[in-house]
């Protein structure tokens, strides 16, 4: 880590799981405890849609790849304590994923795809560095959340979330 | 009764739109073809062709995250067919005592072929599969449609 990061960690919630209109991409947005930051990531369908039914509670009647992979810890008795996004180069999001395993603490580098369908299956929280959060929720996404019609608004809300996810997503 | 199987390939189902995980047994008297989903033909086509992605997909974490804290893939067992469903089991060693947890076959077969553990089926599912209609579609299956994707 060089002089002048900020790797603070900051708490983030996800806010939903949408459609991108432009490519055959979805995007989890997440945003932090203040309402100040959001931070959207890219992903494939397969993807966005392990973090779609985790939000939703949905339980297909046969495990998911991320239903067996929380069942397998959880079988092992492993923990997962938290994940963490850690960093964007090229558009490409890395994350991390704390577990504890007989009291010892392990990382395992993920997609944060993955890491986050994961953490939401485990309840256990999601962090991102300050640095990431300011990176990759700057300008140019607000650009692109604006671009973005009441539609695909709409399709952003996850039956459990506050009827108000909407509107503050447009603040 | 287990029998050891081998991934044969992977074939495309045009029908289904759909992909089939093709299993035989080491003497090559029995095939049990699975029908899996796009992203899960390619976790296991990925295995196949050792296709490592610059960024780990998800059976890639899942078997670091069992390499993390030294769990050891046994195997992976196909245990029941019910309703045109799969049942599968995976088998590990952690600490000192086995596990085995409920999976679909395909993610059983995805994580075993990244393990290099050896994939069983029991007699039972190679018996209930044996139905006339799967016989007669494994007969328009042509050997070109193996070939390409073959590994």
């Amino acid at each position: 880590m060089s002089v002048g990061q900020n790797t603070d960690l900051i708490l983030l919630k996800v806010l939903g799981v949408t459609d991108d209109p432009n490519t055959d991409t979805q995007i989890v947005i997440l945003r932090d405890e203040a309402n100040a930051d959001i931070l959207p990531i890219w992903m494939g369908p397969t993807e966005g849609t392990a973090i779609r039914y985790a939000l939703e509670d949905t339980v297909l009647p046969r495990p998911t790849s991320h239903d067996l992979m929380a069942s397998l810890l959880t079988h092992l008795g492993i923990t997962m304590t938290h994940v963490v996004v850690t960093n964007v180069q090229d558009n490409t999001y890395y994350a991390m994923i704390y577990l504890c395993s007989n009291g010892r603490e392990r990382t395992v580098d993920a997609r944060p795809s993955d890491a986050i369908a994961l953490a939401l299956r485990a309840k256990c929280p999601i962090y991102v560095t300050q640095d990431v959060l300011k990176n990759g929720g700057g300008a140019n996404v607000t650009t692109w959340l604006a671009k973005l019609g009441q539609q695909a608004h709409g399709q952003t809300e996850t039956q459990d979330d506050s009827p108000k996810t909407s509107q503050q997503t447009e603040d | 009764m287990l029998t050891q199987m081998n991934v044969r390939g992977l074939l495309f189902d045009p029908y289904n739109n759909a992909y089939i995980v093709v299993l035989r047994d080491e003497h090559r008297s029995d095939v049990l073809p699975i029908w899996v989903g796009k992203s899960e033909a390619s976790a296991i086509g990925f295995a196949l062709e050792n296709i490592s992605p610059p960024r780990p997909t998800t059976h890639d974490l899942m078997k670091s995250m069992l390499d993390n804290v030294d769990a050891k893939i046994l195997s992976a067992v196909v245990t029941d067919l019910k309703d045109n469903t799969y049942y599968a089991k995976i088998h590990l060693w952690y600490g000192d005592s086995e596990y085995s947890v409920d999976a679909r076959p395909s993610d059983a077969i995805a994580l075993a072929l990244r393990a290099e553990a050896p994939i069983f089926t029991a007699e039972t599912v190679l018996r209930k599969q044996r139905s006339e209609e799967l016989e007669r579609w494994l007969e328009t299956v042509k050997p070109e449609d193996f070939g390409k994707l073959d590994t």
